[in-house]
């Protein structure tokens, strides 16, 4: 007996004994119209600009919008704006928005709006710093246009307005972006293509999001942030679940139609249900790594990083976190995203293939003196256990002292900002990973910096990799892009910025009677529809 | 009577204190570091430092005890961390479907978990004993999460008998209501279940070879009336005392079985909590659900004068 027959039945008894208990009957148009979406992660806040997670990212892409937007490309296509006008010496932009742009309360986006949003954005994102940095004026020059002038031309501006690594300039109606961006937003009204219901947010549990009717898409073919978002659904609802096994077990019963994370043990399970579609979730994939710290013996020697990176295989990494599914991961030999026009593999030659024997020589030279490595491990991450695991043993066969500290992610995230030496509370190394979509050049690539203090955990010193970074920001062809990344890449792996452990890409999964999901760096929820 | 029930609900005011101070000093020294989670994993040390300075992780102990003791005491738990919501409206939200598996769970318990055992005392030695005890060795040894994937795989993938997951507010009806809160509650049901039988039988056995029973049996009672009334009316003061302390065996296992069905309960709430170091919200949720445990204890000690009139307070 199926569960509807059974309950049928019982209905039945029900109607008899209590007329008061509703029955459970939701119409099939109903829930046709409902996309029920199982996220990477809980939306445990809503502030895009405050929190920086991949996840409030994801869910605010579809409520705010944003002035350019990239494509499968990697090319910023125009968004929220009309068109932009640069003067010849490149000092000064002139934007003009869209007509017809409504916020969520109903108001029109104007350009006041805009300025302040980005006024809240740029100091939290690399990117705009970099233009304050260099900013003279941003001033809304009427209702539709605003221009920013400033002291040093900046060619990457529009890649910078519609980049999807985090933070995203997100436009925010003025009243809420002039709240400070150390305080978090409490009211989330966008111009995006979807409403926030923040009366059915339950943190840890459930968001739901409905389509904004009054959203004015644009003209053209979507393509992920850019062109036109037309939302096919009547509401979308983000359900939490923290276990991948409930939340494969609700997908094979169709009580979710769309799982974005699915881990790799449990995809063959779903490829044998035929009502079930399984594809790569983000081509732009992760890249994982260690990063040893650059303050502190014996990882501010030089020798001892270089004889560590050659002992990497990187396949054992690959293997321990992805699984066998060789289609899911790759060897690196650069520090960029495999298959865009960034990779590089100058240098990297010593990446790709490990030379244990050569490691201990190199280690044995380096004058490395039995120092412990204090090595963090999240356990309670299921990429990061493993990575951990096969580290340790690296380490031990290349013959160094291993203090192997197994923590949950939350006590790492104290731990690796602490300066101190090892001995004192502070590390040697912890492990992570990095998204491929902030890897695919050096503007959002926080982990690449090595300007000292002002660095990523770990604190590298590098000249040479921040002059190619400067290099890129400032070339004006392709050509010379290309030089400034070869540069960076051959600098990254002579002075081991941090230790590449190989790319990898991860599946979603989802109903057969949905349509129109895409691969991309976050789940793009226009265009899918469920029948 | 009286005047004990308010000694006792007198007395929870420094035992929540003690727990109030022990619960806030141990999330002190704790490692671990919220504004380091908050900021995400691309975040700048600069990042996490300044979202540190605005959340206040970074002035003294005794100042944030202090201020969150105050705030206490005029009924707000705080502010949640990452969600920027009140701490009483999350636990608002989530109390619900915790208090809906729990009470499910223990009646299910109550009304398998008795008549189990006192079945297994007046049947002592024979087969039907030994598949009780049987029954209890395996609700002991078997985890809750896996007898939770075996019910999901059975009468949820297989069957379609029951949803995999969620949780229906009873407001929705019964029947969406009790559809979700079936697996669950047997799956958490079981231990619990295996609890109350052992101690049942244990009871049961020892009163059966009291002189009382003996003479019931004299005077003629039937076997309904003597395990029932007069033998299971003297165990039930044992018993009692096990399903009030199977209590805390429920919001202990509730954690897990929220997790394995997706319930959006306290104990999903409390492990997210802990996992991000979100203070207030677990201060909050330890007060409750130290809270509801004292009450429950005061229940359970009122009980006794109904099954026992010797006893008085």
């Amino acid at each position: 007996m199926e569960r509807r027959n059974l309950f049928k039945a019982s209905a039945g008894i029900a109607a008899a004994t209590a007329a008061g208990f509703p029955s459970p009957g939701v119409s099939q148009n109903a829930a046709a119209r409902t996309l029920r979406f199982v996220p990477q992660a809980n939306l445990a806040n809503f502030d895009p600009i405050w929190g920086t997670q991949y996840v409030v990212r994801n869910a605010a892409a579809a409520v705010w919008d944003m002035l350019y937007g990239v494509d499968e490309n990697l090319v910023p296509q125009p968004q929220m704006v009309e068109g932009e006008t640069v003067s010849a010496d490149g000092l000064t932009w002139e934007f003009r928005l869209r007509p017809g742009l409504l916020f969520h309360d109903g108001t029109p986006v104007l350009a006041k709006d805009v300025v302040a949003s980005i006024a809240r954005w740029a100091p939290r994102d690399p990117m705009g710093q970099m233009i304050r940095a260099i900013q003279d004026e941003l001033v809304a020059v009427d209702d539709r246009n605003f221009r920013w002038k400033l002291r040093r031309p900046y060619p990457k501006m529009k890649f910078a307005l519609g980049k999807t690594g985090t933070p995203c300039c997100f436009i925010m109606p003025e009243r809420i972006a002039t709240t400070g961006n150390a305080t978090m937003i409490t009211e989330y009204v966008g111009s995006g293509p979807m409403t926030f219901k923040r009366d059915e947010w339950v943190p840890g549990a459930r968001a739901v999001f409905e389509r904004f009717g009054r959203y004015t898409p644009r003209e053209g073919t979507s393509s992920w942030l850019a062109g036109p978002k037309r939302v096919l659904v009547d509401r979308l609802e983000w359900v939490v679940m923290p276990d991948p096994a409930t939340a494969a077990n609700a997908l094979q019963a169709g009580e979710v139609d769309w799982w974005e994370s699915p881990i790799s043990d449990l995809v063959p399970l779903l490829r044998r249900n035929r009502n079930i579609a399984v594809d790569i979730a983000d081509p732009l994939g992760n890249i994982g790594s260690f990063r040893m710290n650059h303050l502190h013996a014996p990882f501010n020697n030089q020798k001892v990083r270089q004889a560590v990176m050659m002992a990497i295989n990187q396949e054992d990494y690959m293997r321990a976190v992805v699984g066998s599914d060789t289609a899911l991961w790759s060897v690196l030999g650069g520090f960029f995203t495999p298959g865009t026009s960034s990779y590089s593999e100058a240098g990297g030659e010593v990446m790709k293939r490990a030379n244990m024997d050569g490691a201990r020589r190199l280690l044995a030279e380096s004058g490395y003196a039995n120092e412990p490595v204090t090595c963090l491990v999240g356990q309670d991450q299921p990429l990061l256990k493993p990575m951990g695991d096969v580290t340790a043993d690296l380490l031990r066969r290349l013959g160094m002292n291993v203090d192997f500290v197994a923590t949950d992610w939350g006590t790492v995230g104290q731990r690796r900002a602490m300066r101190n030496p090892p001995g004192q509370g502070g590390w040697s190394m912890f492990h992570t990973w990095h998204a491929g979509a902030d890897a695919v050049n050096p503007a959002g690539y926080n982990a690449l910096r090595a300007n000292g203090n002002d660095a990523w955990f770990g604190w590298p010193t590098v000249p040479s990799v921040e002059a190619g970074i400067t290099e890129w920001f400032d070339a004006p062809t392709p050509e010379t892009e290309r030089a400034a990344i070869d540069k960076i890449n051959r600098a990254a792996v002579e002075n081991v910025v941090y230790a590449p452990t190989g790319f990898f890409r991860s599946y979603q999964a989802w109903r057969r009677n949905v349509s129109g999901v895409v691969k991309g760096p976050l789940p793009f929820f226009w265009g899918v529809s469920k029948s | 009577m009286w005047a004990y029930v308010i000694r006792r609900v007198l007395a929870t005011i420094p035992v929540m204190a003690f727990v109030a101070l022990f619960v806030f000093s141990l999330l002190y020294l704790a490692p671990g570091d919220p504004a380091a989670v908050i900021a995400g994993d691309q975040a700048t040390p600069d990042d996490v430092e300044r979202i540190r300075a605005s959340l206040g992780l970074d002035r003294p102990y005794l100042v944030r005890f202090g201020e969150w003791v105050f705030r206490i005491l005029q009924g707000d738990l705080g502010t949640s961390i990452f969600t920027n919501l009140p701490v009483g409206h999350m636990i608002q939200q989530r109390i619900e479907p915790t208090l809906s598996l729990m009470l499910v769970t223990l009646i299910l318990a109550v009304s398998i978990a008795i008549p189990m055992g006192v079945v297994a005392a007046w049947k002592q030695g024979t087969w039907i004993d030994r598949a009780v005890m049987g029954f209890a060795v395996l609700g002991f040894s078997v985890p809750v999460f896996v007898v939770g994937y075996l019910l999901a795989y059975v009468f949820a993938l297989e069957l379609d008998w029951l949803p995999v997951q969620g949780y229906t507010p009873f407001r929705e009806g019964l029947f969406p209501w009790l559809e979700n809160l079936i697996l669950p509650s047997v799956a958490l049901g079981g231990v619990y279940i295996a609890l109350i039988a052992r101690i049942t039988r244990a009871t049961m056995l020892e009163v059966l070879q009291q002189d009382y029973v003996r003479t019931a049996r004299a005077k003629g009672a039937g076997q309904r009336s003597i395990l029932f009334v007069h033998a299971l009316k003297n165990a039930a003061v044992p018993i009692v005392t096990v399903i009030g302390i199977g209590i805390a065996l429920l919001i202990g296992g509730a954690v897990v079985t929220e997790s394995v069905f997706a319930i959006p309960g306290l104990g999903r709430l409390t492990v997210d909590a802990i996992l991000r170091r979100d203070y207030p919200v677990i201060q909050g949720v330890v007060l409750l659900f130290s809270f509801v445990y004292v009450l429950v204890n005061l229940a359970i000690d009122l009980l006794y004068t109904l099954f026992d009139p010797r006893i008085r307070y």
